[in-house]
């Protein structure tokens, strides 16, 4: 017996050496994935369930430290983040559809993105973000902050006193809405003088602007956008939606003009206001027309759709993204990627922004065929950058004031919201921060 | 209080200026067209048969033919309409400025003029013939009146606006009021809810069936400015319109309680009960039924009604006031009819009480008088009663003793109670009955092969009996009774605690089943309730686990989605994970 079973012994420890390498060679062949896997590829096409949460899984893996790649164009602009039982747990959490990749796969994929137009650009930082909104919540929402809260990407909310105090320099992105730099509350004094929410802003800014040893709420605003030039120049990356884009521009560029109407400042728009603005320091515009009535809800011809004003305001369509090289031109492909390159429009107090008053080197990122106005755009300034998309919630073209905000997790996949989102991530791309 | 500076004063003056502005507004409806009524000419009238009769190029022929003639006005409407369906709207404006230069007051050709203008996308234009008309009628309300309403039904509610202070400022005060509906209008579109429901009130004054167009309009305002609406409608003194706009907003904005406050202190006359009645069905769609049942007995005792009456009982029975039901059966005193009308709500309401005895000599008494399906149903209604008492033998006997066509949803029923699942499975397998007492039954039946469950049964009853603390406690014991379908049973006992808002008592239950039957199909809802009950408790970092547990134990279960809102929801309560 005891014999019997040494031979079978020593027969087993042959047949066990050759066993376990078939086994694994079985193993290597039947699930090679499952042993080998080192990468998640989060896909950002039609496959994806949710778009937006995705921005935020690769935001808050860059926050955690690790290495990034956002492949350009390649299914949709998808992400490459390195596998972890974290990272694939936070996916499902968030709904997020995210594939492991194995070595040999994402050679292939290397393969195919190095043949087409398409780029993978690594993130390595993810960026200190600020939203500079008012300290009570306006009745209207905020497309970047319903965002940024959606896709759970931290950030925090300065105004007035931080900017004039120099705060911006804390941060590499900035972020403006709905604010009027031109001190005229989006002359919202028309339809909305008696409500508490307006009365109460027009206290609060008249307050900020004694605070700052500013005399009205026009001169106020017209240091904040002084401020927020200087960040750019200096470096930073600023995203303004809405009638931010417009009136920023116009405080820039009449920093030393009386722009505003009496019933802000207690005199008149100079009437020469046109001729004396300084469009050589603004971002994005020159030779617009500044509205000199005040009972025109429009601040300038720089908006093409003029929501607020019946007799000049524009139907809706539908705006087309630019496809760029993404090997020559990454950083103008980031802020398109896309699952959709048509999109429909969406109004703002300012919605588009009139071909005749971009400046020449502006770069068009999306256009409405035909029309005069393009919707979205972006340019350099100084050290920093900038992008300007008009309109005000992608998801809610007829916006009014005191509507309900838009609810994101009824719009996971919302392709206006990731042109938003494209920004936040834009500046992690870059290898160092530009800013001084 | 902080100082403002003279920009922030002069906002705000600017502000109260602009609020008090259309408070002055006065203008006088223009003089109707001197054509209206007149007889047509024989041009005219051939027009309008080619109209009719589809040929709106001979019409466009006979109509200009007309407006050569003496039938100017109705020549220029006609061309208008078979101008716009031929495609040639924007040639109208030629004729039409040729003959406004030639009749530069007249309203009629003025609306038409505007109205091509705007249709072309000729803002500009249109706005010039406006001032055209204001200069060639000084202190006539129809030029701005009529200019207004074109722009607020092309949705520029600022223009409007625009135009409607001029009128007060060219016009005066004292004719405000002939612009109340455009004011109405105007401030609705603009969002000005308070001020807007101001003017549908006056609008309402002199045009009460505007009603529904006052209630489209306001049914937007936001949480924050209805008491602003509210106030405006039901001020003082009452009107009948304005509270009946108020009660249909407050029915939609589903509060139908105050929508019946609304109402309920209008002098009872016969518009007022007229209301009260249309009020009571509108709520009937809302399920607010003692609302419905307070509306329609404030109009029987108005204008008495014995349907009403029956219906107001109804309602009280179906908002679960047995009692109030029966009190209203009992106020008919010696009438017949009413009495009559109300003996089916009579006898559910003593089986609703508890007391089947009286209501099965109720219905004892009155079957002579009812043909057989009515009489089945009393017997059916009693049956209940002895049910609810807790006595299945008599509701056996009532089931028996109605005869007629066979009824397996209450013989079913009846099995149940007893325990017998054999029995109940054949006879509710057809039901197509939804309430949510018959799904759950018939989830248990589907799930277990048992042919009997004591325990199961008790719980049913239980429940039908209105009990639901012992009923709880029963499904969860039968539990053990019925193994092959325990988790379901545990999940109906915790989801009649949750439903008495009982979270300790459904908690153990929702922890047993995530723990125990971790496996189960109800578990993924355990979960989710669980983590729902923990958050209400203020545990919000253990109901954002609870969450996370179900998304990642259950990622393939249709109440993921809701498990991600609510894990979204507790990381801006401040979770994290």
């Amino acid at each position: 017996m005891t014999l019997k079973c040494e031979t079978r012994k020593k027969k087993d420890g042959g047949d066990v050496g050759r066993r376990v390498a078939l086994l694994l060679v079985a193993l290597f062949l039947l699930s090679p994935l499952q042993l080998f896997a080192q990468h998640l590829l989060v896909p950002m096409d039609d496959e994806q369930q949710n778009h937006l949460k995705a921005y935020g899984l690769t935001y808050n893996a860059l926050k955690a430290g690790l290495k990034a790649e956002w492949l350009l164009n390649y299914r949709g602009g998808s992400f490459l983040l390195p596998d972890s039982p974290e990272l694939r747990r936070r996916a499902t959490l968030d709904g997020v559809t995210a594939a492991r990749l194995d070595d040999g796969s994402l050679s292939r994929l290397r393969g195919e993105i190095a043949a087409a137009n398409m780029e993978a650009v690594p993130l390595e930082k993810a960026p200190r973000i600020a939203i500079y909104t008012p300290p009570k919540s306006p009745p209207w929402d905020d497309a970047v902050t319903l965002a940024l809260q959606y896709a759970g990407i931290d950030y925090t909310t300065i105004y007035d006193d931080e900017v004039l105090s120099g705060e911006l320099s804390k941060y590499d992105w900035l972020h403006l809405h709905h604010e009027d730099f031109t001190g005229q509350l989006s002359k919202f004094y028309l339809a909305y003088r008696g409500a508490p929410w307006f009365i109460d802003q027009v206290q609060r800014n008249t307050e900020v602007a004694k605070r700052n040893g500013h005399p009205t709420i026009p001169s106020l605003k017209k240091g904040v956008a002084e401020g927020i030039r200087r960040f750019v120049e200096r470096g930073g990356f600023l995203f303004a939606m809405c009638g931010a884009t417009e009136t920023l521009e116009l405080a820039i560029a009449g920093h030393d003009v009386d722009i505003a109407s009496t019933f802000s400042d207690g005199t008149p728009v100079d009437p020469a206001a046109d001729t004396k603005l300084d469009w050589a320091r603004s971002f994005a515009f020159r030779s617009a027309h500044v509205e000199k009535s005040p009972y025109a809800n429009s601040m300038s011809n720089i908006d093409g759709h003029q929501v607020n004003v019946p007799s000049r305001r524009q139907p809706l369509g539908t705006f087309t993204l630019f496809a760029f090289s993404a090997k020559f031109d990454p950083v103008n492909t980031m802020l398109v990627q896309d699952h959709r390159s048509v999109l429909p429009d969406f109004y703002g107090v300012t919605t588009s922004f009139t071909k005749a008053t971009l400046k020449p080197g502006v770069s068009v990122l999306a256009f409405e065929e035909g029309a005069p106005w393009v919707k979205y755009i972006h340019g350099d300034y100084g050290k920093g950058s900038w992008t300007f998309l008009g309109g005000h919630d992608p998801e809610d073209p007829q916006h009014a004031v005191g509507n309900a905000p838009t609810d994101l997790s009824l719009h996971p996949n919302s392709p206006g919201y990731r042109l938003i989102l494209n920004n936040v991530l834009f500046p992690a791309a870059k290898k160092k921060p530009l800013k001084t | 209080m902080p100082r403002t500076t003279a920009a922030g004063r002069s906002l705000l003056a600017a502000g109260r200026a602009f609020r008090t502005a259309p408070l002055l507004i006065a203008l006088a409806l223009a003089a109707l067209p001197a054509a209206a009524g007149a007889q047509l000419g024989a041009a005219a009238a051939r027009g309008l048969e080619l109209e009719q009769a589809g040929k709106p190029r001979e019409a466009a022929a006979a109509y200009r033919e007309a407006m050569r003639g003496a039938d100017l006005v109705p020549g220029v409407l006609g061309l208008e309409r078979v101008y716009t369906e031929l495609g040639w709207a924007d040639s109208l404006r030629f004729v039409v400025d040729s003959v406004v230069r030639a009749s530069p007051r007249n309203p009629t050709l003025r609306a038409v003029q505007l109205r091509a203008l705007l249709a072309a996308g000729r803002d500009a234009d249109a706005r010039a013939a406006f001032e055209a008309w204001v200069r060639a009628a000084p202190g006539d309300a129809q030029p701005y009146r009529e200019f207004a309403r074109q722009l607020l039904a092309g949705g520029s509610a600022l223009a409007a606006d625009s135009v409607i202070r001029r009128a007060a400022a060219a016009l005066g005060a004292p004719r405000v009021r002939d612009f109340a509906l455009e004011i109405a209008q105007t401030r609705s579109s603009l969002g000005l809810w308070g001020p807007a429901a101001e003017s549908w009130r006056e609008a309402l004054g002199d045009t009460p069936y505007l009603v529904q167009a006052a209630v489209f309009a306001l049914q937007p305002t936001p949480d924050g400015a209805r008491a602003a609406v509210r106030r405006a409608l039901s001020a003082s003194p009452p009107s009948l319109a304005a509270r009946r706009a108020l009660a249909a907003l407050e029915l939609a904005w589903g509060s139908p309680r105050e929508g019946w406050t609304a109402l309920r202190s209008l002098p009872p006359t016969d518009s007022a009960a007229q209301a009260w009645r249309e009020f009571g069905e509108l709520a009937e769609g809302t399920g607010a039924w003692l609302v419905v049942r307070d509306a329609f007995l404030a109009a029987h005792r108005a204008r008495p009604d014995p349907e009403l009456l029956a219906r107001a009982a109804t309602a009280s029975l179906s908002g679960g006031d047995a009692a109030g039901a029966l009190a209203l059966t009992e106020s008919t005193g010696e009438d017949a009819a009413a009495t009559a009308a109300l003996l089916p709500v009579r006898v559910r309401a003593l089986a609703a009480l508890g007391r089947p005895g009286e209501a099965e000599e109720l219905a004892r008494r009155a079957e002579d008088s009812l043909d057989e399906a009515r009489r089945a149903q009393l017997r059916r209604d009693v049956a209940w009663g002895w049910v609810r008492a807790g006595d299945v033998a008599r509701a056996r006997a009532a089931i028996a003793a109605a005869g007629g066509v066979p009824d397996p949803d209450a013989e079913g029923w009846l099995a149940l109670y007893q325990g017998d699942l054999a029995a109940a499975r054949k006879k509710l397998a057809r039901s197509t009955d939804a309430t949510p007492a018959l799904v759950t039954a018939r989830a248990l039946l589907a799930r277990t092969r048992a042919s009997r469950a004591p325990t199961a049964g008790e719980a049913f009853l239980l429940l039908a009996r209105g009990d639901t603390v012992a009923a709880a406690a029963k499904f969860a014991a039968a539990g053990d009774e019925v193994t092959d379908a325990a988790p379901l049973l545990l999940a109906v006992a915790a989801r009649l605690h949750a439903a008495r808002r009982d979270d300790a008592g459904a908690i153990p239950l929702w922890e047993s089943l995530v723990t125990r039957y971790a496996a189960a199909p109800e578990a993924p809802e355990a979960d989710l309730e669980w983590g729902r009950a923990l958050l209400r408790g203020g545990a919000v970092g253990d109901a954002a686990r609870r969450f996370e547990h179900l998304i990642l134990t259950y990622p393939e279960s249709a109440l993921v989605p809701q498990a991600r809102r609510e894990l979204d929801r507790t990381k801006r309560m401040g979770a994290t994970s």
